[in-house]
């Protein structure tokens, strides 16, 4: 049991402080509760951009020096951007909190100042460069991109990825920055993490220093969207530069955190973890017609989402490949698992959960997740509960309920011909 | 009130110490360390066989890594998918790799199963049976990987660069062996290198985490004591190429929206005495974010998502390489300005706060990176694969901090050469060739497999 003590600011800043002495290190951590599900279309890639923004300073940190203030004394920074939220995270030399508190505060509060069209211009350049490095100049690189955009509505924000569109980045304006600063980047939208080496009053007095005086927003733009049935399966075939065909399927499930979630998660690790996995015995090993396959699922807020992944081997069709999977899936339905598959299971979620907790910067931020999505922080050390108490029959029935073609989407990549 | 002009005062430094770690050497040679820490209830042990890709003779490149991928076939009584169920109930994910100065196995567990996974773990590291039709699916596996890999630009000009800076022979041809390298291996070729190479002579373990120093110890013992020596293999020597004048290769891949360029020669080995001015100085010009190249090419031009330079510290002197993906149209420009800024670091214009917020950087950073039971093995293994002192650790943040600016420029002069450059950029031929060849160095096109056109 982790010892957590959790508390609210008067602007509604929410702040959970988890001390440990372990190390001479102390990681701050910000969670503001606003990700690519809150864009709109037309401007996808904000929320990811604006993380970059954040980066290039504030009323009185200059530009780039956010990077250097917290590198030049043995710091490590960086966020990052999902559907659902934007963290920004730091672990620093413990003498050194009220630096990272006076950055963190200084962006928050007094960013807009700072914002300049040169800092946007040199900024979507690198984020169009982080596009073409990990999506367009990459084998499969468009893949999930393609899953979502088949799997979900135009209008439903799960539609596209948080790297968003390079029409759509470069649309961006500095009027865009502000209101999406002013909209969002609130105290009241964040939750701030602090573990590790500090005096809980100490930590408790400097929060307050900084960022007391923030003003908060009060009230956010509701996200009330709602995924709709798919009714019937959403099918694409798509050539391109590749060696090997690849199939790519989204399953709809409920959010994180739900049940069958739970449920869901552990069937990803019966279907494909390692080579006794169901899909990596059959398809990889025995049969030999894949070099990979791959089942997880993704902790998204609004909506859950399983993912599965396979490579054909050279000479296999990929009808082939999805033949077998459907296969395997529907005998697991039918057929359930044993309590051997489900013990492996649920240790591969203990053991994953120990590594989450093991440093101090993962802990800080599966702390901002729980307290973001659930509203409690004490979820860590209650959240493999429902793992422990899961039974073959929830697996089973998982699949036999979810793994159906009318609440998937399958994307196949084959090479040109 | 605070005053928000002014960055904050740091409070007095907590002092640091590397994790106390217990060392013993087993009548049979094998060599065990302990390091204990209470971070998570898991346990990560580690095999260190100092033997790696460097072993390789070029007709069966690949075969060190081949031989570690079938580790985990089968083990003493169990077959591959028993052994991995086995280690499933016991919370444990299991790893097994080459690089090219060691082959390594790791296995992480939940530490109320440390005891009984210690014998699949001694199962693994010296009783794996590398069952004959387990080779044939590894085989065709990786030869399906160095087949994929012609889609992935990256791996495109790291291997070009390599081969070119080491020609046909270790470091040169790939790890991972080349489609016809793999074809070869044979049976015996497995059974002959894990015979005379995994022997405990020749291997360290390594145990940390939630677990009692003096248990380990016993426990890895009572599995591993037996485990018979062998004559220790000798040391491969590498023999690098030289390059006269700067050269430009252009490996041609026209879908390409974005060029892959490296930029480098041969580097320095993990034993150098300068080692520690050379982490200082690599830092300062692309080792980190904030470091001269990934600032002038990221943050000041736009031109990428980062730049870095390396050093490839090994047993023998690796490669010196400055790798940046950078949109197509500015290309010529990113090789101009990584050759400006090796240029510019060789002239001594090192600024005192330059090069103490990088030694305070990696001073200061050093604590966060052994948090985890497997960053501690980490270290310990470099300990052991490189023959460094047992304080090496505990004295790390002094050592960097002895680094002065003479010794910045010294061995910037010593070991970077951008005169004597080799330049690889995997890209869309059409596009950049004319403008590189503005800069006036000798260009060689190639396809993707490295053969030349005319």
């Amino acid at each position: 049991m982790l010892n957590l003590e959790q508390y609210e600011l008067g602007n509604g800043l929410r702040v959970v402080l988890n001390e440990d002495h372990s190390a001479p290190l102390v990681a701050v951590n910000l969670w503001y509760h606003v990700g690519s599900k809150n864009e709109r279309p037309g401007r996808t890639g904000f929320a990811h951009l604006f993380e970059h923004m954040l980066f290039s300073g504030s009323q009185n940190v200059g530009n780039n020096e956010h990077f250097r203030y917290i590198q030049s004394v043995g710091g490590v920074l960086n966020g990052t951007t999902s559907f659902d939220r934007t963290n920004y995270f730091e672990t620093l030399p413990s003498n050194y909190l009220a630096l990272g508190l006076w950055l963190e505060s200084d962006r928050m509060g007094f960013f807009l100042p700072a914002l300049t069209q040169e800092k946007l211009d040199i900024q979507r350049e690198v984020v169009k460069e982080e596009r073409r490095q990990h999506y367009d100049n990459v084998p499969y690189g468009t893949s999930f991109e393609r899953l979502l955009n088949l799997a979900y509505d135009p209008d439903y924000s799960y539609h596209w990825p948080t790297i968003g569109s390079m029409e759509d980045l470069g649309a961006a304006s500095l009027d865009d920055v502000r209101d999406f600063f002013n909209t969002w980047y609130r105290p009241d939208n964040c939750t701030l993490t602090l573990v590790g080496d500090f005096v809980p009053d100490e930590a408790k007095r400097l929060v307050e220093d900084y960022f007391g005086g923030i003003a908060p927003a009060g009230a956010f733009p509701p996200f009330d969207l709602e995924r709709m049935p798919q009714g019937s399966e959403r099918r694409e075939v798509f050539e391109s530069p590749v060696q090997l065909p690849r199939l790519y399927r989204l399953y709809h499930l409920p959010k994180m955190g739900a049940a069958d979630w739970i449920f869901g998660d552990l069937l990803s690790t019966v279907l494909a973890s390692d080579k006794a996995s169901r899909l990596d015995r059959v398809l990889v090993h025995e049969k030999q017609i894949a070099q990979d396959v791959a089942a997880y699922i993704i902790p998204t807020e609004a909506s859950g989402m399983l993912i599965l992944q396979a490579t054909a081997r050279e000479g296999v069709s990929i009808e082939t490949i999805e033949q077998e999977i459907d296969a395997e899936i529907a005998k697991l339905a039918r057929g359930g698992i044993s309590e051997d598959e489900l013990t492996r299971a649920r240790n591969r979620a203990e053991i994953e959960h120990a590594h989450h907790v093991e440093n101090y910067d993962e802990r800080a931020d599966i702390i901002g997740m729980f307290t973001t999505y659930f509203g409690d922080p004490e979820i860590l050390n209650t959240w493999l509960e429902p793992y422990e108490n899961a039974t073959i029959d929830d697996v089973a029935r998982t699949a036999a309920q979810y793994l159906v073609p009318e609440n998937r989407a399958t994307s196949l990549f084959l090479p040109q011909s | 009130m605070i005053d928000r002009t002014q960055a904050p005062l740091p409070g007095p430094p907590r002092p640091y110490h590397f994790p106390h770690v217990t060392r013993a050497t087993l009548a049979n040679g094998l060599r065990v360390l302990v390091a204990q820490n209470h971070n998570a209830p898991l346990v990560s042990m580690r095999a260190l066989v100092r033997s790696g890709a460097d072993h390789d003779s070029p007709d069966v490149a690949g075969l060190a890594s081949v031989v570690a991928d079938l580790l985990d076939e089968g083990a003493g009584s169990r077959d591959g998918i028993k052994l991995t169920e086995d280690i499933g109930l016991l919370g444990g994910t299991l790893g097994t790799g080459a690089d090219w100065d060691a082959s390594y196995i790791s296995l992480d567990i939940l530490a109320r199963y440390a005891h009984e996974a210690v014998e699949m773990f001694s199962d693994i590291s010296s009783r794996a049976t590398l069952p004959p039709d387990g080779l044939e699916r590894v085989r065709a596996e990786r030869i399906t990987d160095i087949l994929q890999q012609r889609d992935e630009p990256a791996a495109i000009a790291a291997k070009r660069f390599s081969g070119l800076l080491y020609g046909h022979g270790p470091y040169g041809v790939p790890m991972i062996g080349t489609a016809d390298s793999v074809a070869r291996i044979s049976a015996d070729d497995v059974r002959r290198f894990y015979r005379d190479h995994y022997i405990p002579n020749n291997t360290s373990v390594v145990v940390s985490g939630d677990i009692d120093p003096d248990q380990a110890l016993k426990l890895v013992d009572e599995a591993l004591g037996n485990w018979e020596r062998g004559a220790e293999p000798p040391r491969p020597s590498i023999a690098p190429l030289a390059f006269e004048a700067n050269r430009i290769y252009l490996v041609d891949r026209p879908t390409a929206v974005q060029s892959e360029i490296r930029i480098g020669h041969v580097g320095v080995a993990r034993s150098s005495a300068d080692y520690f001015p050379l982490s200082v100085m690599n830092a300062l010009l692309g080792g980190i974010f904030n470091s001269r190249i990934n600032l002038n090419l990221r943050e000041r031009h736009g031109y990428t998502y980062g730049a870095r330079s390396v050093f490839a510290f090994r047993r023998s002197a690796g490669p010196f390489v400055v790798a940046a993906p950078v949109r197509n149209e500015v290309t010529t420009e990113s090789v101009q300005e990584v050759l400006g800024e090796l240029r510019r670091i060789r002239t001594g214009d090192v600024e005192d706060q330059e090069l103490e917020h990088t030694k305070s950087y990696l001073m200061g950073v050093f604590p966060a990176t052994v948090q985890s039971a497997s960053d501690i093995a980490g270290r310990l293994l470099d300990i052991e694969l490189y023959g460094l002192p047992e304080s090496y650790f505990e004295h790390y943040r002094e050592s960097i901090g002895a680094v002065s600016k003479d010794d910045v420029e010294r061995v910037a002069k010593k070991y970077i050469d951008p005169d004597r450059a080799l330049i690889v950029i995997v890209g869309n031929a059409k596009q950049v060739r004319e403008p590189l060849g503005t800069l006036g160095y000798p260009i060689h096109e190639l396809d993707i497999d490295g053969n030349r056109i005319a």
